[in-house]
């Protein structure tokens, strides 16, 4: 080891070292709400193919048990998961320690805290019915003071960073850090504390939900991907000229894409054609990340077999990919006229959460917490597991949710069905479809039991002294000498 | 990029752009839409809700009822709405501002509701609406097929030994019907949530929005 690694290197162990306590303590959060989430998700989906299953009792009615299902998995995983990476990533690039992390604990206390009071809310009867708002009201703040700790933390570290140049994924985190917090406060405004009339509610609902999900989980997404790629595959980014373009336009298309949500509804047409149009915008954007990450991956896809890491942040950029497609498919006035309203727009929300950025912190995960435990991943099998089932369960879905949303669509289309009777044989029609999403979410689930268990195993070995000692790899050196794009990697 | 502040003024400039441009510019058009006077009968619509029918609303909400149910007329040549006989028109912006909380919904595992309180066929009785609506909460499969699950405990099932029947007792028979000696009797809930239902009809065709809200004819001058 040359004296340059050797102090990069205790650099590094010193900012995970300050990471160490706040990181893993939103992980085990996140990891929970993984597990809590699944199990409603699945609870939904069983409901569908078998409408007795806990109808009896109003906390656990289908129109209840879906949103608090839904929520568990955003605000829950998708929220803390977020916060645990984008910190650790943060103080990494930013070159500098995470300062005062105790008062973290706090955030992820008063922001779990929030969650639990939010999801019961939903079960017990106090939902807003606004989708992905359906947490009563009480709780906004409770979110919104936890959440800014945690904003405040990532921007802070950001602004004491000791790096002159400030990388792709740190303005993707520096982004999201921001839009979370006005989009969501913007949207508990409008719609709860002084709530606009009419159909302005659902175009509301409508641009909060595309930000959420462009504006948040994308780009959280993208931070991993930008920053593990070229990390474990050691070359820099393909094109990484165009990677700021790709980020000024994915953003401000994003933003305006919200209103492609509303096609055919009865709001001012100028709402679904901007939407459309900013849609059709986007497709820049996502060619030039595809360039950037996939180019970046071009010719070593055998890394794939040796990082588990990359293999995952090789689903997210698939996923990335088609859910973008699909974003783009929805936007478009004739496709839209069968799936919208169809289990084909739940694909595109649940690509973007799940296919594209748990995968991304799934593969965050298995980076970062042998670093700040000290300790190897215990059990390879539990891994492999995690990774096939994850998988298979998101080629199983997209299958169950694309093939029984078309049917689905087009069903509710032939006016030669009789409305009476539609009803009934949409649910015969669908039962197999709605039956392999329970087997996907099943399997899926399992994994998550399993990445559970190995992150207990971690945890459990740092404090015993008979397990095995994480000895990491430098990870290979850029090759700096051919092309001096590569703006400082911590 | 090198600037932090370079950065944040952007950052800001997208959501304050999408803001201004989306939500402003929709508020600014639709924000004061007002009820119509209609010049024949001199009465306002929308027409008001019920209070009940606005507790039902609420019910509505918490049930998560917009999981499964649009409220949404889509337009003809979009979908099959107006085929379907969802509505005799495409719903208009005006038809939701009698609404506290607008749900138009994003999924359609069951029918559209919005004008669910006017087109039972030829049922036209009050009580005939009422009946049906209770009974597709409390047994699903006696009135319709498909994947509703039931509402049973919207619904109060007690003994009629040493009280008189209740005049709101569901009619029931077959394999939902109560044990002998028992009925099933809807709880304040129920009948809230029945009352919005009821009131889901937009028959009113506003002679302003007519032209408005029609979709462009195709153009017959071809290219000179």
């Amino acid at each position: 080891m040359n004296p340059i690694d050797k102090n990069a290197r205790s650099e590094q162990a010193e900012i995970d070292a300050s990471a160490k306590w706040p990181v893993l303590v939103f992980f085990a959060w996140a990891i929970w709400w993984l597990l809590a989430g699944g199990v409603l998700q699945l609870v939904a989906s069983v409901q569908l193919h078998s409408p007795e299953f806990l109808a009896g009792c109003a906390w656990t009615t289908h129109g209840r048990i879906v949103p608090a299902a839904q929520n568990a998995l955003v605000y829950g995983w998708g929220m803390n998961a977020a916060f645990a990476f984008g910190l650790w990533l943060m103080a990494r690039l930013s070159a500098t320690t995470l300062r005062h992390g105790g008062w973290l604990f706090v955030a992820a206390k008063f922001w779990n805290v929030g969650v639990i009071l939010g999801i019961l809310g939903i079960l017990g009867g106090y939902s807003t019915s606004f989708e992905l708002l359906e947490m009563p009201r009480f709780v906004t703040l409770i979110l919104l003071i936890a959440y800014a700790m945690v904003g405040v933390w990532g921007i802070t570290t950001f602004s004491i960073r000791n790096t002159e140049n400030v990388y792709a994924s740190q303005w993707y985190l520096f982004g999201a850090a921001f839009w979370f917090p006005w989009i969501y406060s913007i949207a508990q405004i409008m719609l709860l504390k002084a709530p606009v009339r009419g159909v302005l509610q659902p175009i509301v609902n409508a641009w909060y939900v595309q930000g959420l999900y462009g504006l948040w989980f994308i780009p959280i997404a993208l931070a991993a991907a930008y920053y593990f790629l070229p990390k474990i595959v050691g070359k820099p980014v393909a094109n990484y000229y165009l990677a700021p373009l790709a980020f000024w336009w994915l953003a401000a298309a994003t933003a305006l894409a919200g209103g492609s949500r509303l096609i055919g509804a009865p709001v001012p047409v100028w709402v679904s054609t901007l939407g459309g149009a900013a849609n059709f915008l986007l497709v820049v954007p996502v060619v030039v990340i595809a360039l950037n990450l996939f180019g970046t991956l071009a010719g070593n896809y055998g890394a794939l077999g040796r990082s588990i890491t990359l293999r995952f942040i090789f689903l997210s950029m698939l996923g990335f990919v088609g859910a973008s497609i699909l974003n783009f498919a929805l936007a478009n006035h004739g496709f839209a006229a069968i799936a919208q309203l169809t289990l084909i727009s739940d694909l595109r929300d649940w690509l973007i959460l799940y296919a594209c950025f748990s995968t991304a912190m799934f593969g965050a995960a298995y980076f970062i917490i042998p670093r700040l435990t000290g300790r190897e991943w215990q059990s390879s099998s539990l891994v492999k597991t995690h990774f096939g089932t994850a998988a298979l369960g998101i080629g199983l879905l997209v299958v169950a949710l694309a093939a029984g949303g078309w049917t689905q669509g087009h069903m509710l289309n032939n006016e030669s069905i009789e409305t009476g009777s539609l009803f009934g044989e949409m649910a015969r029609e669908l039962s197999v479809w709605f039956t392999l999403r329970s087997i996907g979410l099943a399997l899926l689930l399992l994994g998550h039991v399993a990445f559970l268990i190995n992150f207990g195993f971690q945890t459990w070995a740092m404090f015993s002294k008979n397990s095995k000692v994480a000895a990491f790899r430098n990870p290979p050196a850029l090759s700096l000498t051919k092309v001096s794009v590569t703006e400082g990697h911590a | 990029m090198k600037n932090g502040l370079a950065l944040f003024l952007g950052v800001f400039a997208i959501i304050a752009v999408s803001w201004a441009g989306v939500l402003l510019a929709a508020h600014k058009q639709l924000g004061s839409l007002s009820q119509f006077r209609d010049p024949t009968d001199d009465t306002l619509y929308p027409q008001r809700m019920s209070g009940l029918a606005d507790e039902g609303r609420m019910v509505y909400q918490d049930l998560g009822c917009a999981t499964c149910h649009t409220q949404q007329v889509r337009h003809e040549g979009f979908g099959a709405d107006i085929a379907r006989k969802w509505g005799q028109r495409p719903s208009y912006a005006r038809d939701y501002i009698r609404d506290k909380t607008v749900l138009i919904g994003q999924s359609r595992m069951g029918p559209d509701l919005r004008n669910v309180g006017v087109r039972l066929g030829e049922t036209t009785s009050a009580d005939d609406y009422s009946d049906y609506f209770y009974k597709i909460l409390y047994a699903p499969e006696s009135v319709a097929s498909g994947n509703m699950p039931s509402y049973k405990f919207l619904f109060d099932t007690h003994s009629t030994r040493d009280r008189q029947p209740s005049y709101l007792a569901l009619k029931l028979t077959g394999k939902s019907a109560p044990a002998s000696g028992y009925e099933v009797v809807p709880s304040y809930r129920a009948r809230a949530l029945v009352a919005y239902l009821e009131s889901l009809k937009d028959t009113y065709d506003y002679p302003t929005e007519r032209s408005l809200n029609a979709t462009a004819g195709k153009s017959t001058e071809e290219g000179h």
